[in-house]
């Protein structure tokens, strides 16, 4: 269970102030896949980033599993999300001159998993993207889809109980897009792990239990969300 | 994130940029390659000296000079205690007499006090041949010495004589061998001599013991040929007796029972007006020498490692600014400051061990190769003037290592301190 409450952000400082996030609470169950919608600017990926322990917002909690992760020391922060997280963002961000093995194992190593169960895990979870064959390739050297495919191979390697995609498809065609989300959509149903996606797209929205519609920095509509104690969902 | 795993990764990065890596690292390479070769010669240079001073001199001896009086102090006038004579450029040497050489004899610890015969001759020759120029020493057994043909062992036997290889080729023998056991004559004249009579000279015929060989490092035995001590103090007694310097000696070796105490029979002969030098002094002026060589090529070293550090600060800063993505990637995916930071110091490290490596096996190549040259050129027999000794050049690559760590470290923060939105926003 991840619990937001009354999240807000700043950006600046007294009349250069600008509020990025502006008093946000929702709850999101275990194993939910929610997106987050809303205009370029609004505020999408800096809420994502609050709830994710990667940015601090000056106000508010972010309740995970009953420990509210922004009080946490940094340390505790990055041991939480070697463990916990994982990341898929809209340009891959993948080393090229590597190979897709080392590109996979980044996640093992950063855990301290220990060195004989890696192997394994990278080649699940390249099998698990459809890459299986390509585990000595050099990143390079893969087609745009399969660089995703490959960030989702690094994203869920060390089975994150919490999935962020920044647009996972936005630098994607139509089709390669929709294998892309099916991919995501079915770690998350196999894993029950919960999957947060930030989108323009409202088709990819529409496959998502749970969809949060952000304006300006507030919350402008919710479908499939419970209210929460705050209420403050509109 | 294990270490190890952070230097693998660390290495991976370096292979990735393979040119910069290399330029960066041989850029500290010049700094190892040169305090390499330098300490491979002060090595080599310290154990040449090390041994042309056992081959040359005793560690049992002492050679004492009188303190010469000073400059412009006035003498008082002492009848008995030795005089002065006037040594080169006209200025008065002081002088050790049979009166010194007693007063010394009593001194604890002495065993033998032997003045500086070394009688001046006039030639050498053999039954037969021309006469030649020749120079006497005096032999010490305990002096190494390298042998042509037969051999001393022990006190060389008055009469006995030990030839050079040249003096044996000149005077007509077929070989080093052939002489040993044959007869040589000495000849010398007596100074005193009034001067309306005929100079009077003397014949000495000694029989040749052996023969020493050229060696890099005995200089004594290439130009003199030895005698007994008690040899070289009959000559010296016959050419100069009756003149003003008989029994004036400039040099007097004083042998002491236990090596370990030449130092402080030293002081006590300095504390009764004498200067003294012991082998270890000898050879502690030449080592100050080489030392001197050895500080100044190392500091050139040290210079070309300066500038090597800047070297490693930019480019690792270059480094962290093109992976500024990657850092951002691998904060996110909860790799801690600290873990980033080492990730770059490794590399630094990497950059350092590689430039160390470089540098000393080139020096090692090139040191390898110019040793016979070198060996040849000043005519060192078997002697290698550059030594590379494994723990000194282990000891530069952990150097340069850590030195690498230390200019990696400006970089490494700056990585450390990334914040990771930041980093992930640059397209
Ligand atoms: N470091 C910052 N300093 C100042 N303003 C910032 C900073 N980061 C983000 N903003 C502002 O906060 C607002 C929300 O940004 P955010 O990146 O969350 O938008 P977004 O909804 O993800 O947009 P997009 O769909 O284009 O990615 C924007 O107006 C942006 O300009
Ligand atoms: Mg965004």
């Amino acid at each position: 269970m991840i619990e937001i409450k009354s999240i807000t952000k700043t950006y600046g400082k007294k009349q250069n102030a600008f509020l990025a996030l502006d008093n946000i609470s929702f709850d999101v169950p275990d194993g939910m896949t929610i997106a987050i919608i809303g205009k370029s600017g609004s505020g999408k990926s800096t809420l994502m980033h609050a709830m994710s322990g990667l940015d601090r917002p000056e106000i508010g909690e972010v309740v995970i599993d009953g420990e509210n992760i922004l009080t946490l020391k940094q340390r505790k922060i990055d041991a939480f999300r070697a463990s916990k997280m994982s990341f898929i963002f809209q340009s891959f961000f993948i080393q090229p001159n590597e190979t897709c093995y080392d590109n996979v194992v980044l996640p093992l190593e950063i855990a301290e998993v220990s060195r004989g169960q890696r192997r394994a895990k990278v080649e699940a979870a390249l099998a698990a993207v459809e890459l299986g064959d390509k585990i000595r390739v050099k990143a390079a050297n893969l087609s745009g889809g399969q660089k995703q495919r490959l960030a989702i191979a690094r994203a869920i390697v060390n089975e994150p109980k919490i999935l962020f995609a920044d647009e996972p498809t936005g630098n994607l065609d139509s089709v390669t897009g929709g294998v892309v989300e099916d991919f995501l959509f079915n770690y998350s149903r196999t894993n029950k792990a919960t999957l947060i996606i930030v989108t323009h797209d409202p088709d990819l929205a529409g496959k998502c239990d749970a969809q949060i519609e952000i304006v300006d920095g507030k919350i402008y509509s919710t479908k499939g969300l419970k209210e929460t104690s705050e209420g403050e969902i509109a | 994130m294990k270490i190890s795993d952070t230097i693998r990764r660390a290495g991976r990065s370096l292979r990735q940029a393979k040119a910069r890596t290399l330029l960066t690292s041989l850029a500290i390479g010049v700094g190892a390659f040169t305090i390499t070769l330098s300490l491979a010669g002060g090595q080599g240079g310290r154990d040449y000296t090390d041994a042309i001073v056992k081959a040359n001199t005793d560690v049992n001896e002492l050679l004492v000079t009188k303190k010469a009086p000073q400059a412009n102090a006035i003498q008082e006038y002492a009848p008995n205690t030795g005089g002065t004579s006037t040594g080169p450029l006209g200025r008065s040497v002081a002088t050790i007499s049979n009166a010194d050489i007693a007063d010394i004899q009593k001194i604890d610890g002495v065993e033998s006090v032997t003045p500086n015969y070394e009688p001046s001759v006039n030639y050498i020759t053999t039954e037969g041949q021309k006469k030649y120029v020749a120079t006497l020493a005096t032999y010490s057994p305990s002096v190494a010495l390298e042998y042509a043909a037969g051999s001393v062992s022990g006190e060389l036997g008055d009469n006995e004589i030990i030839l050079t290889q040249d003096y044996a080729a000149v005077l007509g023998f077929a070989n080093a061998a052939d002489a040993v056991g044959k007869t040589v004559v000495i000849n010398a004249t007596k100074l005193s001599t009034s001067f309306e009579k005929v100079p009077q000279t003397k014949d000495y015929t000694f029989v040749v013991k052996a023969v020493s060989s050229k060696s890099g490092l005995a200089f004594r035995s290439q130009s003199s040929m030895l005698i007994s001590i008690n040899e070289a103090k009959n000559i010296y007694t016959y050419v100069n007796e009756g003149t003003s310097a008989y029994g004036q000696f400039l040099l007097t070796s004083v042998h002491v029972k236990d090596a370990s105490k030449a130092s402080d029979i030293k002081s006590v002969l300095a504390s009764k007006g004498y200067d003294a030098q012991t082998a270890a002094d000898v050879l502690g002026t030449v080592n100050t020498f080489i030392n001197v060589l050895l500080g100044i090529l190392l500091g050139f070293g040290a210079l070309a490692v300066l500038t090597s550090v800047f070297g490693i600060i930019n480019t690792q800063y270059i480094s962290v600014l093109e992976r500024t993505q990657q850092i951002g990637l691998m904060k996110a995916l909860g790799m801690s400051a600290r873990d980033v930071g080492r990730l770059f110091k490794y590399e630094a490290a990497w950059v350092g061990f590689l430039g160390g490596v470089i540098g000393s096996g080139f020096a090692f190549i090139v040191g390898t190769l110019a040793n016979p040259l070198i060996t040849k050129a000043l005519n060192l027999g078997d002697i290698s003037l550059l030594k590379f000794a494994p723990t000194q050049v282990a000891i530069v690559i952990v150097g340069l290592i850590l030195i690498s760590v230390g200019a990696g470290i400006l970089p490494a923060r700056k990585a450390s301190r990334l914040d990771p939105i930041e980093a992930l926003r640059t397209e």
